[in-house]
Order: structure tokens, then C-alpha cells, then sequence
């Protein structure tokens, strides 16, 4: 259906009756602009002007048409349509002749050519409008998303929990549009944690903004209440009456005590989590409303208990409610059923992401947020050794143990030496390359910080691997000296001159790495640098 | 020993933009031989500079200092930097850094040195 651009419904007639003789003939005659003439899509007149072939007598018009008698009472005599392509873009409306003739076929003839120059030139000025005000929502839906994703970022935990005898994991993975997942790890007293996975309706930044609210709150309750009803319920009250019309968050919330496995659990409408346990998959029900939907809401309460080697998902809508080009969903039972054939967290996160991709293929979008927390009790004798212990643990194998006089420049003799160990584990080439860099910028740490370049000071570089990971761990004479917090180097200041230029090592190393681990006794000071031998997904935390 | 070596030659591309191309180590040590290859290739009108990193062979921390260092000084001269050659392995570390978000980075030779001319 034709639609007349609102810019072109305005009527520009002629003075509809010549003024009398007798008025001064110097005075210019007024052009007077008609009032607008709406005319509905599906009005008959805009199928009849689309078909026309040229001026149309409007007097002479014959058509049950509310925009015909509009023409008619503003004043209309004749209508000119501006036909291209075949599309009705525009109308050119004249009023009776200044003369008070009829106008004439020479008339009309002019009036049908200049419609034909118009017509195509009106419709170009059209479509730049129309082009401009798309590029302009684009740019203001981008700028949207890069809001949205700034809030989202700000709230996702910068590390896991590193807890003895637990492994954690965790995967966000943002769609384009972001939703509103969010993921936490909180410190509770006596050494308990709580783990938080949860989901806002709605997307963008309204969802951020929800999003960055509930995290706070959580944040806030959830180490003074502990118990996972009570901070729901708490967090709920809390919400209710900040959250927007129509939205809400579901969230699960869940408190590990690491000694016992002890894991309490509470849930806001948010998905059930499954277990990995030796006797299969078990899945952690409770019951409860979505936060910030009703007041006073109370959250059921259960209890879990971990043994060594189950694992926990936690997850969000993204991944089981995905869909692939025939509309089928990947399903919470395909979730279970994979979260049961997973050894540990992390391969599990990696299986679920390469099971999602090959059941979604290469060219769909991804629909929503995808939020995965694992987390595992280790087996019992197995696994990476604990963090505070780095020294000759389980399947160890030495590979190499040197050590490299304190003078600047013999970190090229510890990279050197180190990559030819490594060699045959089957390190990919970047992975290599990182582990290299690590390697360098930890031993000139040793040499610099720890050895105060004295030369007749060695530092130890130790190279052991397991079956999953291979350790480096480079050893000055510093003594109890604590490894400074690692914080980002901001460019900005140093380009400023406010910091000096300096200062990239450290940050270098934790970025290399999977994982960094100290130990200190009074006269040595230990680096271990953990490299997994295979890649992990690039967006795990 | 193994103090790391770094050879520059600068290249003079137009009036207002050179090459600087390495060779070797950029490291803390490297200070004076970028310095000086600075100077070299800032002529009275040069407002681009191009570093060229196809021959590098390891560049760590100390380097990196060292490029935030000349970054300083091109700022002041109100010159730019941009860059080509670089391996996979150091572009992660200039995005890791956010030297990218400084210097341009590009993948050819030619899309640098077309920057470079760009008025």
C-alpha cells in the first residue's frame, strides 16, 4: 500500500478567485498555502492516482473517498501524481486557474512533464532521508551496546575462587544485543562462598542497569545474612520496588562450605542447576519467585552435599533454550546429559560451548547471553596442586632444572632453555610464545627485584608438567617478599609523564599465563607460572 | 653477556614521514639505539613515523617501556607512530597493553605506509 510522505500532503494551490480589477494591480498576488489533506493508505483515491496516467480532474472524479472531498474542500482542481517506479510518491495539487479557465491540454501537457523530471527526484531526496535517519538508530543502538556492555563488564568477577581441593570455572559469553546474566563469587565468613548466577529480562542497557543494581545488593547482603532464603528473600524486597515495569531477574544463589561440600541453595526462577555424581546426574530444586516481582516473597532452602569429584553447572537461558536454523532448541536434557560425561569444570564448559556451536552452526547469531559457572570438588590425591603448595606434587615430571646468573639480559638464556623442555608437550605455538614471555619477564623480575643484579646470585628455574598443565617456577634469593598486587598499567598516565614508562612486567606475566602462583621461605622467593597444555575458550574468565 | 642487540636504519619515505626498521632486541637496553634512530628520522616536517618490526626477534617489558617512551616524545612533537610486522605473538601484547590504541598497527607494509602519507 502507497503511503504519502507527510511532506508532500501539504496542498499549494492559487488564490482560488481572482481579486476584483479594481485593487491596485502593483500588489503581488498571495500565494496561500492550503491546509494539509490527510489521505489513508487504504484510501481508493491513492489506488486510482497510482494507476493514473497523468493530470487527474479532481471535479470530475467519481470515488467513495474521504480524501477526495478533502481535496475538494481545500480548494483542489487538479491533481498531478508523482509516480516512480510505479510507486505513488507524492501528489502535486493545483487550485483553479487564476483566469478562471479550465485549464488546458498545453496545461496539462506542461504539468505531466514536469511530473515526470520530479517524480524520480523527489523519490532519491526521499530515500536520503530515509537512509540518514536509519544510520542515525544504528549509531544510537550501537552507542547502546557499547554502554551496555561497559555496565556488564564492570560487574563480571575479575578471577575464580582459588580454594584447596575445589576447582572453579566460569564462561561468559555476551550476545550482540547484551542481556542482562551476571555471574558472582562472594567472600562469607568462615571461609564459606557464595556463588550467584542470574538473569535479567529484557536487554541492553535497562538490563545492565538492573543487573548492576542486584549484583550490588547481593554484594551487600548476602556476606551479613549468609543463609541463601534469607539474602533472596532480602535482595527481593529490596528490588521490588526500584525494578522497572515488566522486568525482572531470576537467580539462583547457592553457599559452599569448602571444608564439608556443604552447598545450601536457593532459587529465583532461574534454571536448575545439575550435578555430575558418580551414581549420574542430579539436579539442585528449589522453588521461588523471580526477584523484584512481588513483596514478600519467600524462597525454599536446600542442601547439597558435594563429594569428591561431582560437579556443579550452574547455567543460564543462552545456552539450553539456543536454537538452530530448524528452530529446534539445544534443551535442558542435552545440558544434563553432557554435564554427567564431563571429567571435570572446565572441560565440561569447553564440551557444552563445542556441542552448542556444532548444534547452532557457523551462522546464526548468538540469541542471548550464555553464562556457565562450574564448580568441582577435586577428586581425592588428584588434580593441580594446591595453590599455597607449589613444590613436587602427583604425576609430576622434572623436565629441566637450571639456573641462570643474576645479570641483565640472561632471561634469553632462561626462555631458551625452558622452551627446549617444553618441547613435546604439545604446547601450541601461541601458547608457547606466552609461556616464553612469562618465562623472560619472570626471571628478569628474579635477576632485577629479587637478586639485586648480583651476579653471584643464581636464580633456580624449575620445569615440571603433568597431564594437564606444565609449571615453571623461578626462584630468587628475595626472601619474604610478598609479589606486589598486579594492577593494570595505565597507558594513559604514562603517556601523560605521570608514571614512569616502566612498569609492564608483572602485568605481562599474569596475562601470559593461566595461572600464577607465589611461595616465599625466608631466604627464597618462589614464581610458579602455570600453563594449561591446552587452550581454553578465550572468553573464560 | 647476552645483552640484547637491536640495528635500526631509518628511511626517509616523504618529507613528512620515515621508516624506522629494527633488527634484533628491544628491551630496556635498547634505549640509546631507539633514541637516536628517533632523532634520525624526525626531520622539520615529519608528521608520521613508521616502525617497522619485521625483523624483531624478542622484545619484553623493558621494551615496551621503551615504546611508551618514544610515544612520549612523538606526542610532544605532535608526530604519530604507526607500525607493521609485527608477530601474532606481540600484537597480543600491544593489544594487551593498548600500545595498539596509540600507535596505529597495520598488516602490510603498504597499509602503513599509505597511513603514513595520508595527509
Amino acid at each position: 500500500m502507497t503511503t504519502i510522505p507527510s511532506n508532500l500532503r501539504r496542498v499549494l494551490r492559487r488564490e482560488p478567485r481572482v481579486r476584483p480589477s479594481t485593487e491596485p494591480v502593483a500588489a503581488p498576488p498571495e500565494r496561500v498555502e492550503a491546509p494539509p489533506v490527510e489521505i489513508a493508505p487504504n484510501d481508493p483515491l491513492v489506488a486510482y492516482f497510482s494507476g493514473a496516467t497523468g493530470a487527474v480532474d479532481i471535479g470530475a472524479l467519481q470515488l467513495d473517498s474521504p480524501a477526495l472531498e478533502g481535496l475538494r474542500e481545500a480548494g483542489i482542481k487538479l491533481v498531478v501524481p508523482l509516480v516512480s517506479q510505479g510507486e505513488l510518491i507524492g501528489l502535486l495539487n493545483l487550485g483553479p486557474r487564476r483566469s478562471e479557465q479550465e485549464y488546458s491540454a498545453d496545461d496539462r501537457k506542461l504539468l505531466n512533464d514536469l511530473a515526470g523530471h520530479a517524480a524520480p527526484a523527489v523519490r532519491v531526496a526521499q530515500l536520503v532521508r530515509e537512509q540518514e535517519a536509519e544510520v542515525r538508530q544504528r549509531e544510537r543502538i550501537e552507542q547502546e551496546l557499547r554502554v551496555a556492555q561497559l555496565i556488564q563488564q564492570q560487574f563480571l568477577p575479575e578471577e575464580l575462587p582459588d580454594l584447596a581441593g575445589w576447582q572453579f570455572a566460569a564462561f561468559y559469553g555476551p550476545a550482540r544485543e547484551v542481556g542482562g546474566d551476571f555471574y558472582d563469587f562472594i567472600k562469607l565468613p568462615e571461609g564459606q562462598i557464595g556463588i550467584v548466577v542470574g538473569d535479567v529480562t529484557d536487554k541492553g542497557v535497562p538490563a545492565a542497569l538492573v543487573m548492576a543494581t542486584t549484583h550490588s545488593v547481593l554484594r551487600a547482603e548476602a556476606p551479613r545474612l549468609v543463609a541463601p532464603s534469607e539474602v533472596l528473600t532480602r535482595v527481593n524486597n529490596l528490588l521490588v520496588d526500584e525494578m522497572p515495569a515488566h522486568m525482572f531477574v531470576t537467580c539462583l544463589y547457592a553457599v559452599l562450605n569448602p571444608e564439608t561440600g556443604q552447598l545450601r541453595y536457593a532459587n529465583a526462577g532461574h534454571n536448575v542447576p545439575y550435578v555430575s555424581t558418580e551414581g549420574g546426574v542430579t539436579e539442585l530444586r528449589a522453588t521461588g519467585m523471580p526477584l523484584g516481582l512481588l513483596p514478600e516473597m519467600e524462597y525454599e532452602e536446600k542442601e547439597a552435599t558435594l563429594a569428591p569429584g561431582d560437579t556443579v553447572l550452574l547455567h543460564s537461558d543462552g545456552l539450553a533454550e539456543a536454537h538452530n536454523t530448524s528452530r529446534e532448541m539445544f534443551g535442558f536434557p542435552r545440558v544434563a546429559a553432557l554435564t554427567g560425561e564431563a571429567s571435570d569444570g572446565e572441560v565440561l564448559i569447553d564440551r557444552l560451548l563445542k556441542e552448542l556451536q556444532d548444534f547452532v552452526g557457523p551462522e546464526l547469531e548468538q540469541e542471548d547471553d550464555i553464562t556457565l559457572v562450574t564448580l568441582g570438588r577435586r577428586a581425592a590425591g588428584g588434580g593441580p596442586a594446591a595453590p599455597e603448595a607449589p613444590g613436587p606434587a602427583g604425576a609430576e615430571r622434572q623436565l629441566a632444572s637450571f639456573e641462570v646468573a643474576s645479570e641483565p639480559g640472561n632471561e634469553r638464556l632462561a626462555i631458551d632453555q625452558v622452551a627446549e623442555a617444553v618441547d613435546g608437550l604439545g604446547l601450541d605455538g601461541p601458547r608457547l610464545e606466552r609461556l616464553k614471555t612469562a618465562v623472560g619477564e619472570a626471571t628478569m623480575n628474579a635477576i632485577e627485584h629479587g637478586n639485586g643484579n648480583r651476579p653471584e646470585l643464581p636464580v633456580g628455574v624449575s620445569v615440571v608438567a603433568d597431564d594437564t598443565d606444565v609449571k615453571v617456577r623461578i626462584t630468587d634469593q628475595g626472601g619474604e617478599r610478598a609479589l606486589p598486587e598486579v594492577e593494570t598499567p595505565d597507558l594513559e598516565a604514562k603517556l601523560a609523564g605521570l608514571q614512569t614508562p616502566r612498569g609492564w612486567g608483572l602485568f605481562l606475566i599474569q596475562n601470559m599465563v593461566d595461572a600464577l602462583e607465589t611461595a616465599v621461605d625466608e631466604q627464597h622467593h618462589t614464581i610458579e607460572l602455570v600453563m594449561h597444555l591446552k587452550e581454553a575458550p578465550d572468553a573464560r574468565s | 653477556m647476552t645483552e640484547g642487540s637491536l640495528i635500526t636504519d631509518v628511511r626517509e619515505l616523504s618529507s613528512r614521514a620515515s621508516v624506522i626498521d629494527f633488527k634484533g632486541d628491544v628491551t630496556a637496553s635498547s634505549e640509546k639505539a631507539l633514541a637516536d634512530a628517533y632523532t634520525r628520522a624526525s626531520g622539520k616536517f615529519t608528521r608520521t613515523i613508521v616502525l617497522n618490526f619485521s625483523g624483531l626477534e624478542y622484545m619484553n617489558s623493558g621494551g615496551i617501556g621503551m615504546l611508551v617512551t618514544l610515544l612520549v616524545r612523538a606526542n610532544r612533537q605532535r608526530q604519530r607512530l604507526v607500525a607493521f610486522g609485527l608477530n601474532e605473538h606481540y600484537r597480543q601484547i600491544f593489544e594487551l597493553t593498548r600500545l595498539d590504541e596509540a600507535i596505529g598497527i597495520f598488516d602490510t607494509e603498504a597499509e602503513a605506509f599509505a597511513e603514513a602519507d595520508a595527509p
